[in-house]
């Protein structure tokens, strides 16, 4: 129906997970007697100071509602990761996403503070990737403490890689790690999806629209047919009259 | 009776959409006087459409929320849900109403595909036993499908296919030149047997007046200031008013028929929504143009002792015949197109090449374990302006780092959408009706749904899987979703947002609720203009029918008041 709809993957989102279990409590500390949300309520849990990151805020601030102003477009809740989380949000996307030849490292195309804007929203979706991510987080602060001796954001490369690897090729052996993989795609996906959308990202990408054109659309370029009419030829296929 | 110093208008319009929106402008051209009531605001995509914007400036990149279901910078106002406004499915019932509340309706930001009814889309019980036929044909209607596709502006060819009608000679504005996509499966499709042709979409590629043809950018579901794609807010709605004749009234919502003692339509009431008075209007005519399940709403909250089961309803088919479109969808990526030669893919922001339904002779021959068609709608934007569903594409390569890097730029553009768009025909479980147990923020009380898909739809979904797959393993290419049972694929009742046959027309009265001109059988002196009327739902998509429709039967109307028949 509509030219905005994009497929969307379908991520099993389970809401009550085992492996986050531990680090729950402490990645919602702090939401204790606070109900700003518009949307279900999720039961508060009981508040803990032992969070190595520190404590998230109580999101707070109702969604833009159902007609915003699209020429002024404006995020109207707060941002709640704390210091601890966004540096280790930072340096998780920067090991996803990191510099090279062609554009910058993730964190420097403001993809942190867009994780903190997604998982600070008050939207049911948002809502359940918060408890994933802020769980997610937690883990690998706990595991790089305790596994390297140093917080993930001052960890080396090869101890970060050694702690994603696990989640980013799991095995079937570890099942244990099933909601640790759930809470590294989740997060690529939207550290991808915010990188690429910005200009440098697009760029990087190859996207060369969204700009206007006078008379006729041109098609596709002389280069762009003869990279198909290779590709035909190769399926055994021809162009149509 | 208007009180005094309360105008009587000629006809009063409820809803300014595409039935409501080409009503208006017929009978103002005539120089009748009309009132046009809308439930939502004033807009004007003139000051208020964001074309261009970044993603990356919206919130959460611009993606669906509950306030905004298609995204943030979508034009509409209004969604699955609007606040104080609720409706209900029936236990084991799921159905999705979505409701624009805005200038305009769903005009605003509607895909504008364009297709034109055939032959056999107007008599499909004379052709396979099943459903009801129209009143009219396509013969009766085609003329009016040339005037109206003149003044919406419909880019397309004439491709000469069985049932999918030619437009007369110099109607159609040039289609786009197909993407690399769409040539790859018209490629394949040929191969199959399986034709692959220009669609028709209501977007210019000529200008009309002070509309301006399409500059191949920005999405035409943010709504579209230049007026290259059709929403009746930049065309029938500024030319209607341009003759003096109509005003229009916005935060208007209608909730019932006014009904004289001799039981016909005096006008309507409705709450001022900013103050939450009710007032009335009153003309010579009314025509409900307020979207299928709306208009069948208001005539059912129509009581009176001679209405006892709602205005316009001895035939008991108000809200009966509920219809959409059967949905489903399928994805591939194909390791064809990787890593290929960068150009501007934005195009018309729509469709430029479309399967139409290709088998209706082994269909006749009874080769086919479904009676109706279904066409391809084709998402072949390949390189379309990067949001957040790019991070899908780190599923496929998996991993991270300087590697993942490299395989988004080697996937970006390598994926193909395959859309199905298929008939449902009528059946006795799907239908809306007044909740016993609800009312809205007005008091008003609200439908409650019912729906359900027969076999013939799961069979049609399970086809269009099939030869999706042929399509997708010629072609080379690795199914990204939509692989899984028909039951599963088959999209949410009034999910594809082509709800239309709640106030149907036809020959009889003791069956339909209208007649051919969309003129209600009990009130002759009210009008039909959406797509309630629709005897039956075709899979060509309903907005130029319900646009031809309008304007036939606004025509008729204007007649009938000049000899002073109602």
């Amino acid at each position: 129906m509509n030219g905005e709809k994009q497929a969307r993957p379908r991520v099993d989102r389970r809401t009550t997970l085992k492996w986050l279990a531990a680090t729950m409590a402490a990645a919602q500390a702090g939401c204790a007697g606070e109900t700003p949300f518009v949307g279900p309520e999720i039961p508060p849990a009981p508040a803990r100071g032992d969070a190595l990151l520190g404590a998230a805020a109580a999101p707070r601030g109702a969604g833009y509602g159902a007609d915003p102003d699209l020429m002024h477009p404006s995020v109207p809740w707060s941002r709640t990761l704390s210091d601890g989380q966004l540096q280790t949000a930072s340096a998780l996307a920067d090991i996803m996403l990191p510099a090279d030849g062609r554009s910058p490292a993730a964190s420097d195309l403001g993809v942190t503070d867009f994780i903190d804007e997604w998982v600070s929203a008050p939207y049911p979706d948002q809502r359940r990737d918060r408890e994933t991510i802020l769980a997610g987080l937690e883990w690998l602060e706990r595991e790089s403490r305790s596994r390297f001796g140093a917080s993930f954001a001052a960890a080396g490369e090869s101890s970060k890689k050694e702690l994603l690897d696990s989640l980013a090729w799991p095995v079937a052996s570890d099942a244990d790690l099933a909601d640790g993989v759930e809470f590294f795609r989740r997060f690529r996906y939207l550290a991808v999806g915010a990188y690429y959308s910005t200009p440098e990202g697009m760029r990087d990408a190859g996207y060369v629209g969204n700009v206007a054109i006078n008379g006729p659309y041109p098609g596709p370029s002389d280069e762009a047919m003869a990279h198909l009419e290779g590709v035909l030829d190769k399926l055994g296929l021809e162009l149509p009259d | 009776m208007p009180s005094k110093g309360q105008q009587r208008y000629d006809a009063v319009i409820v809803g300014s959409g595409a039935g409501g929106g080409m009503a208006a402008w017929v009978l103002a051209s005539k120089g009748l006087k009309v009132l046009m009531l809308e439930a939502g605001r004033h807009y004007d995509p003139k000051r208020e459409a964001p074309m261009f914007a970044a993603y990356a400036d919206a919130p959460l990149r611009g993606e669906g929320t509950p306030d905004k279901p298609f995204g943030f910078y979508d034009a509409a106002i209004g969604g699955w849900q609007v606040p104080g406004e609720p409706y209900s499915s029936a236990p084991g019932s799921e159905f999705m109403w979505w409701r624009s509340r805005m200038l305009g309706g769903r005009t605003n930001h509607w895909a504008r595909n364009s297709f034109r009814m055939g032959p056999y889309d107007f008599k499909p019980r004379s052709r396979d036993g099943l459903g009801v036929d129209w009143p009219i044909g396509y013969e009766d209607i085609a003329p009016w499908y040339d005037k109206t596709e003149a003044i919406v502006g419909v880019y397309g060819s004439n491709t000469g296919l069985e049932n999918h009608p030619d437009s007369s000679p110099g109607v159609l504005h040039d289609p786009p030149a197909p993407r690399v996509g769409e040539l790859l499966i018209q490629a394949g499709a040929a191969d199959l047997g399986i034709p692959c042709v220009p669609a028709r979409r209501a977007v210019l590629t000529r200008p009309i007046g002070d509309r301006n043809p399409c500059l191949y950018a920005t999405s035409c579901g943010r709504g579209c200031p230049i007026g290259a794609a059709f929403q009746t807010t930049t065309s029938l709605l500024p030319m209607a008013l341009a003759t003096g004749n109509l005003t229009i009234v916005t935060d208007a919502m209608v909730y019932e028929l006014r009904l004289d003692r001799q039981g016909r339509a005096d006008g309507v009431n409705y709450v001022d929504k900013a103050s939450g008075a009710h007032a009335a209007a009153y003309g010579r005519v009314v025509v409900l143009a307020a979207s299928a399940c709306e208009s069948a709403r208001i005539l059912l909250n129509s009581k009176s002792a001679s209405f006892p089961d709602g205005a316009a309803n001895s035939s008991g088919q108000v809200g009966r015949n509920l219809m959409d479109t059967v949905g489903a969808g399928m994805g591939a990526q194909f390791p064809v197109l990787e890593n290929r030669p960068v150009y501007n893919e934005d195009g018309a922001m729509g469709l430029h090449l479309y399967i139409p339904f290709w088998l209706y002779k082994a269909q006749a021959r009874g080769e086919l374990d479904f009676p109706r068609g279904y066409h391809y709608e084709l998402g072949a934007e390949g390189r379309g302006q990067p949001r957040l569903g790019m991070g899908a594409i780190a599923e496929r390569a998996g991993g991270y780092g300087r590697k993942l890097k490299e395989d988004v730029r080697r996937y970006y553009g390598s994926y193909l959408h395959f859309t199905c768009r298929g008939e449902m025909i009528p059946n006795a479980d799907s239908y809306c009706e007044i909740d016993p147990d609800a009312s809205d923020r007005w008091g008003i009380p609200t439908l409650r749904f019912h729906f359900g898909w027969s076999q013939h739809e799961r069979n049609m979904v399970a086809h269009f899987q099939a030869t999706t797959k042929a399509l997708i393993d010629r072609l080379g290419g690795n199914i990204a979703y939509g692989d899984v049972p028909p039951g599963e694929a088959i999209s949410t009742g009034g999910e594809i947002i082509h709800e239309v046959g709640t106030t149907r027309m036809g020959d009889d009265a003791r069956n339909s609720v209208t007649n051919q001109y969309g003129q209600s059988w009990d009130i002759d002196n009210l009008f039909i203009a959406d797509g309630g009327v629709f005897a039956s739902k075709a899979h060509k998509n309903p907005t130029l029918t319900i646009l031809a429709l309008a304007w036939r039967s606004s025509e008729y109307l204007a007649a009938e008041l000049g000899r002073r028949a109602l």
